[in-house]
């Protein structure tokens, strides 16, 4: 490992010797370029009926940065955003939850038992073939528009991939740790606690990853198809009244909150795996 | 007076899926006497290893009997306590947690089990690596940690399953003699499990040589070499006799 990190070092400094004008440029290149992308886009798309008459036609269903920016600002000034995005936090967070904290035993206990698994696994075979948008019309029919159908479709979305990867992970357990900790006593349940889920943890969080992006796709369908309140509720309606800002709007904070909750998710596979050996790879 | 490890005419067959059954034990005797270091030597594969399953109670003998002081080895129990080879560390818990595992698991409360492990890891000759996780341990120290591990739930006997083979020859000959002085300070029943003629000789009051598949005891060697041992030891006409000796009772066992 240290030797590796030296090399890595040997290899960036003889970089520098080679072009020491460079070294800054060098490490900045990425981010300055995507960065620089994105703003020459959003210029470009400002400019556009600056330097273009558009008819009154097309003005209807077009937008620009600066107008998305205000229609952002006022949403969030007047506190207009906050019951819609609570709505769909709140749909987000509990089915997410529900999810994990069924997916997680489950997983464990069908990675562990042979019986269990062959019980269940049909069920999660057919579930996670189907795709779970057909469970919409049920799901509304039984529980409502209100939040806990959204809970529900939520639910369904990210369970599987928690449940899957959670079994996945528990099934490459290491048996000789097992042996280990069953040699100084351990029953089923310290197995899991110390083995089995410690070992399993970057599938669990693979997993965790793949669920959130199923949650927040869960909760944009509920709302487009049929709830009360919420994002996308707003979104939709919004579109109907030809406010095309707003739906920007509502696509833009959809999207932050996923890539912050996708940097959350990093975070804490940081801290959960600071015991790993660091990879020159990455 | 009773043996500290009794077996008595011990069979163990595996049977494992989609393969024929592998008959690792057969009419296997042995007696392991209190505070005796008593080495298994014998061919890959012959059931040596098994055995210190079989006495660490995490598998069963089809027939025959295990005893520990007289009663049915019926499974783990802290009275035994096993140094793995591969280290069986876990990687995610640090040297002092990881020497805490046994201790954890019988129920010590922790402000104890914090005592405890310290106590080993200066045994050992770890102090510093406290914090350290296991993938920063060279091998040698990691199987410190696995040692300190097995010492800390104060056992009588300790099983060790080739714990040097992942070393390196340097470090497996200092580790020898780190063994020594701690089996001295200690003071437990070991109960050794080598491929090395030479290190079983150096390390233990008896030698016991095994068949092959399915295993059964060969020879038992009494190695009447003075103690404290040194590595100058080693080159003495004495340890050499042994040496031969133990290799003419082991070399028709071996099949390449």
């Amino acid at each position: 490992m240290s030797e590796s990190r030296t090399i890595k070092a040997a290899l960036a400094s003889s970089d520098e010797l080679a072009a020491p004008g460079k070294s800054l440029w060098h490490r900045i290149e990425p981010a300055a370029l995507g960065i620089g992308s994105i703003v020459a886009l959003l210029v470009v798309w400002e400019l556009v009926p600056r330097l273009i008459t558009l008819s009154a036609g097309t003005k209807l269903f077009f937008t620009t940065p600066s107008q998305v920016a205000g229609t952002l600002w006022r949403l969030f000034a007047t506190g207009e955003i906050w019951t819609p995005l609570g709505v769909s936090a709140s749909g987000f967070g509990l089915g997410l939850l529900l999810s994990i904290v069924v997916g997680l035993p489950l997983g464990v206990l069908i990675g562990r038992s042979r019986t269990l698994n062959d019980m269940i696994d049909p069920f999660i075979t057919a579930f996670n073939a189907t795709p779970r948008l057909v469970f919409l019309p049920l799901v509304m029919l039984w529980l409502g528009l209100g939040l806990w159908s959204k809970v529900l479709i939520v639910f369904i979305g990210a369970l599987f991939p928690i449940l899957i990867n959670t079994y996945e992970g528990v099934r490459n357990a290491d048996k000789v740790l097992i042996n280990v900790v069953r040699s100084f006593g351990a029953k089923e349940w310290d197995i899991a606690r110390l083995v089995v889920v410690p070992n399993a943890m970057p599938y669990i969080i693979a997993g965790l990853r793949l669920a959130i992006g199923r949650a927040v796709l869960g909760v944009v369908v509920a709302e487009f198809f049929g709830s009360e309140s919420g994002l996308g509720v707003m979104m939709v309606q919004a579109a109907g009244r030809y406010q095309v800002d707003v739906v920007f709007s509502g696509l833009i904070i959809f999207a932050v909150l996923s890539l912050a909750l996708t940097a959350m998710v990093q975070i804490l596979e940081q801290r959960l795996s600071r015991w790993r050996p660091v990879h020159v790879s990455e | 007076m009773v043996a500290c490890i009794e077996g008595r005419n011990v069979s163990l067959t595996f049977r494992p899926p989609n393969r024929g059954p592998v008959r690792a034990l057969q009419g296997f005797d042995i007696d392991v006497q209190d505070g005796e270091f008593l080495s298994i030597v014998g061919p890959s594969g012959c059931g040596k290893s098994t055995f210190l399953n079989v006495v660490l109670g995490l598998i069963k003998a089809d027939s025959g009997d295990v005893l520990m002081r007289g009663k049915p080895i019926a499974g783990p129990g802290t009275d035994r306590a096993m140094v793995f080879q591969e280290f069986g560390l876990l990687p995610w818990r640090t040297v002092l947690n990881n020497i805490e595992l046994g201790l954890e698991l019988k129920g010590v409360p922790a402000g104890q089990r914090r005592d405890v492990s310290q106590r080993f890891v200066q045994m050992v000759g770890l102090s510093g690596f406290e914090g350290h996780y296991p993938h920063e341990l060279s091998g040698g120290m990691k199987q410190r940690v696995g040692l300190a591990r097995a010492l800390a739930t104060d056992p009588d006997v300790l099983l060790m399953d080739e714990p040097f083979a992942a070393l390196d020859a340097q470090t497996r000959d200092v580790m020898q003699v780190e063994l020594l002085r701690i089996w001295h300070e200690a003071k437990k029943t070991v109960l050794f499990v080598t491929h090395q003629i030479e290190e079983a000789i150096y390390l233990s009051d008896r030698v016991m040589v095994m068949t092959k598949r399915p295993g059964h005891a060969k020879k038992i060697f009494a190695i009447d070499l003075p103690r404290p041992r040194d590595y100058e030891m080693r080159v003495t006409p004495e340890f050499n006799e042994l040496k031969l000796q133990i290799w003419h009772a082991l070399k028709d066992e071996i099949t390449v």
